[in-house]
């Protein structure tokens, strides 16, 4: 156990020091955070500056709770058309009749504008209108937006995070073999020593990305206001991501660590990792449809069947609301993979990684004793 | 003590090379606390791979390696130091922290390893390029960064292959020294080598592998016992036909004629020469390690 640790530790300290960790850290914290505040900026206003001349305010305050009003009031229609042409108001309301904006109206305010002064009229002529109830008896929408965009942003992230990780073992593997330094290494520390060591400390280097990224990412969704419009469960998804993430990541690692162990290049990593990047697309690719329909077939089917199941559960639990059953009975399954395929990778290692020269074939490393 | 008993390997044969490969045939030989053994052999002789056996890096399909009696494991093999015939360094680490790094690889704590890099540093001369990656080393210096990290945590028993090749003969003259010392101390040296001299130098032990079978083996003077030493007489203007029945070949060198034999009556010889002309040289030749090498695998 202390050999793993002090291989992992050797691992993080190595990357920690590297300019390119550090630097892609803050590169990531800093498109986490971006695409926290683009609603904010790219979406529309929530918040309103009205103008009246010789009206009243209309009471738009109880029509839209959540967008703020503010009110002035001008002398004639002159003055009010100069501020509606500087951009000082969105809109001026003259003598109660008509509205002067600056161009095509926004539309939302149009609407609530609209309604409100019918409304107002009906009310001072006496007649009163139950507003209409609202009654869902689907699923709950309302945070439909709110959970596909957090989908989103969490298939990229798990899909980067994993894939750059999972190249890291493999090119680690591989520049022990090439180098030889595994020759010294393995009489030493034993072979699941050496791969647990730099599965551990790569998976530990891709857990701070991770948090990073959730910390960024929260608290600048807490910043710019949008975290408002989160579903409630937030917590609950953040722990079920990390865990996701660790899974995936041992999962596709030891994948990884057995096919880098067969060739003893750099150049060759790219094309002995051919089948494990295929898997890896896959996976993103259905997580990635899953954002736009997390209840359909396809995703339900997938988010069961490791390895598959560690980017398409998260994601299908970000984007729609997920029994808890199912949550455990594709966890459940990914954790008996999880062992099963580390064994399996150890193995081919520890056959693999002291055969230097040409490129081995996964088939003769598992028929060789 | 170390024994090493009847060990066999065979390489299966691949696409690249078809013919499976009888690397070790049975080879056995045992090395004395504080001795330092010399282990020699042409190329492919075996050499490479009794070590890496030595060391668990490949299993041997028969035989056994045993310290002091007991069949070696995991455990002892942390405690050995091993410089592989392919060197292997990560090469963007630097230089101290790569000697520290493998020191705790082999169970040391932070302190020690810390005070065992110094001095090892300091005794190769390597104290000004601690803190370089050694990537940014010479080769021969990253030779000694090698042999550091065989040495760091005081093994109880060095594995080293072929660790003068490359080396300066300063260099070769600082690893012997260094050498010599962990020897004085009780540790059992291993190393092979093409450098025969060297060997001859260094080594109390010499063993001469041929084939994957050791061939010879034992003390240099030994060995050259065993050898007869050759008989080397030099005659100046001898009588035409003074060596006629003699053993041996006669070769000519101006007037010098130059007898060289094995075996056969050498104070018969003697006399023939004396009578023959004027004697200028008339003594055994030691044979060199070279030469009982070129004997023993012929
Ligand atoms: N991995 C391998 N696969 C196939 N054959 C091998 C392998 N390793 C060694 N051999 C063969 O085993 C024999 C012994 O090789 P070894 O490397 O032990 O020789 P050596 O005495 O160290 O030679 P050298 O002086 O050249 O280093 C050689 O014939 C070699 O071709
Ligand atoms: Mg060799």
């Amino acid at each position: 156990m202390n050999g793993l640790m002090l291989v992992a530790r050797r691992e993080i300290m190595t990357q920690l020091r590297t300019k390119g960790f550090v630097i892609g850290l803050l590169i990531t914290a800093v498109l986490v955070a971006a695409v926290s505040f683009a609603p904010k900026v790219l979406g529309g206003e929530d918040s309103y500056t009205l103008g009246t001349v010789n009206s009243q305010q209309l009471p738009l305050q109880a029509a839209a709770p959540d967008t703020k009003f503010e009110w002035r009031q001008f002398p004639d229609e002159n003055a009010a058309t100069q501020a509606v042409v500087d951009g000082d108001v969105d809109a001026v309301l003259v003598n109660g009749t008509k509205v002067l904006t600056d161009g095509q109206v926004d539309g939302e305010l149009g609407v609530l504008l609209q309604s409100v002064n019918r409304e107002v009229k009906l009310g001072a002529a006496g007649v009163s209108i139950p507003p209409l109830q609202m009654q869902s008896v689907g699923a709950d929408t309302r945070y439909e937006s709110a959970r596909t965009g957090i989908a989103v942003v969490l298939v990229l992230v798990l899909f980067m995070l994993i894939i750059g990780q999972v190249m890291m073992v493999a090119m680690g593997v591989v520049e022990e073999k090439g180098s030889r330094i595994v020759e010294i290494l393995l009489s030493t520390v034993r072979p699941w020593q050496l791969l647990g060591g730099k599965i551990v400390g790569l998976g530990t280097l891709g857990l701070i990305n991770m948090v990073t990224i959730l910390v960024v990412g929260l608290g600048s969704a807490m910043a710019s206001g949008i975290a408002t419009d989160f579903p409630p469960g937030i917590p609950g998804l953040v722990a079920a991501v990390l865990v996701w993430f660790v899974l995936g990541y041992l999962f596709f690692a030891a994948l990884a660590a057995a096919f880098g162990s067969l060739v003893s290049r750099q150049e060759e990593v790219g094309s002995v990792l051919t089948p494990l990047t295929m898997l890896i697309m896959i996976a993103y690719l259905v997580a990635f449809y899953a954002t736009n329909d997390p209840t359909g077939t396809l995703a339900t089917v997938v988010s069961y069947i490791p390895p598959f199941s560690s980017m398409v559960m998260p994601v299908r639990m970000a984007a729609t609301e997920v029994p808890l059953w199912e949550v455990a009975v594709s966890m459940g399954a990914m954790l008996l993979a999880v062992p099963v395929v580390l064994a399996f990778g150890a193995k081919i290692y520890e056959r693999a990684v002291l055969r230097t020269g040409a490129r081995l074939k996964l088939g003769d490393v598992l028929r060789a004793k | 003590m170390l024994e090493i008993n009847e060990l066999r390997k065979r390489f299966a044969g691949s696409p690249g090379s078809p013919v499976a490969k009888i690397a070790l045939d049975g080879i056995s030989f045992t090395v004395r606390p504080g001795e330092m053994f010399g282990f020699v052999g042409a190329n492919g002789a075996g050499k490479t791979t009794t070590m890496r056996i030595v060391m668990g890096v490949l299993q041997a399909d028969s035989g056994s390696v045993s310290l002091r009696g007991e069949p070696i494991g995991p455990g002892d093999r942390r405690r050995f130091g091993y410089m592989p015939e392919e060197r292997g360094l990560y090469q963007k680490m630097r230089v101290g922290e790569q000697i520290e790094y493998f020191g705790r690889l082999h169970g040391m704590s932070a302190a020690a390893v810390k005070k065992a890099t110094d001095d090892l540093l300091e005794q190769l001369g390597l104290t000004e390029r601690r803190n370089d990656a050694v990537q940014a080393l010479s080769l021969g210096n990253q030779q000694r960064v090698q042999l550091a990290v065989a040495l760091v945590h005081d093994p109880e028993l060095l594995i080293l292959d072929e660790p003068f090749s490359g080396l300066d003969p300063i260099a070769v003259d600082a690893l012997a020294t260094v050498l010599q010392e962990r020897c004085r101390g009780g540790v059992p040296v291993i190393f092979s080598s093409h450098q025969l001299e060297l060997v001859e130098r260094l080594c109390d032990s010499v063993g001469i592998v041929s084939a994957g079978r050791m061939v010879a083996a034992g003390t240099v003077a030994g060995l050259r016992a065993a050898e007869a030493g050759e008989l080397r007489v030099v005659v100046r203007d001898p009588a035409p036909g003074w060596a006629d029945g003699l053993p041996g070949t006669v070769t000519v060198d101006g007037d010098r004629h130059i007898l060289r034999c094995t075996g056969g009556d050498d104070q018969e010889i003697l006399r023939r020469a004396v009578k023959a002309g004027r004697v200028e040289h008339f003594g055994a030749e030691q044979p060199s390690l070279t030469d009982i090498f070129k004997e023993a695998v012929a």
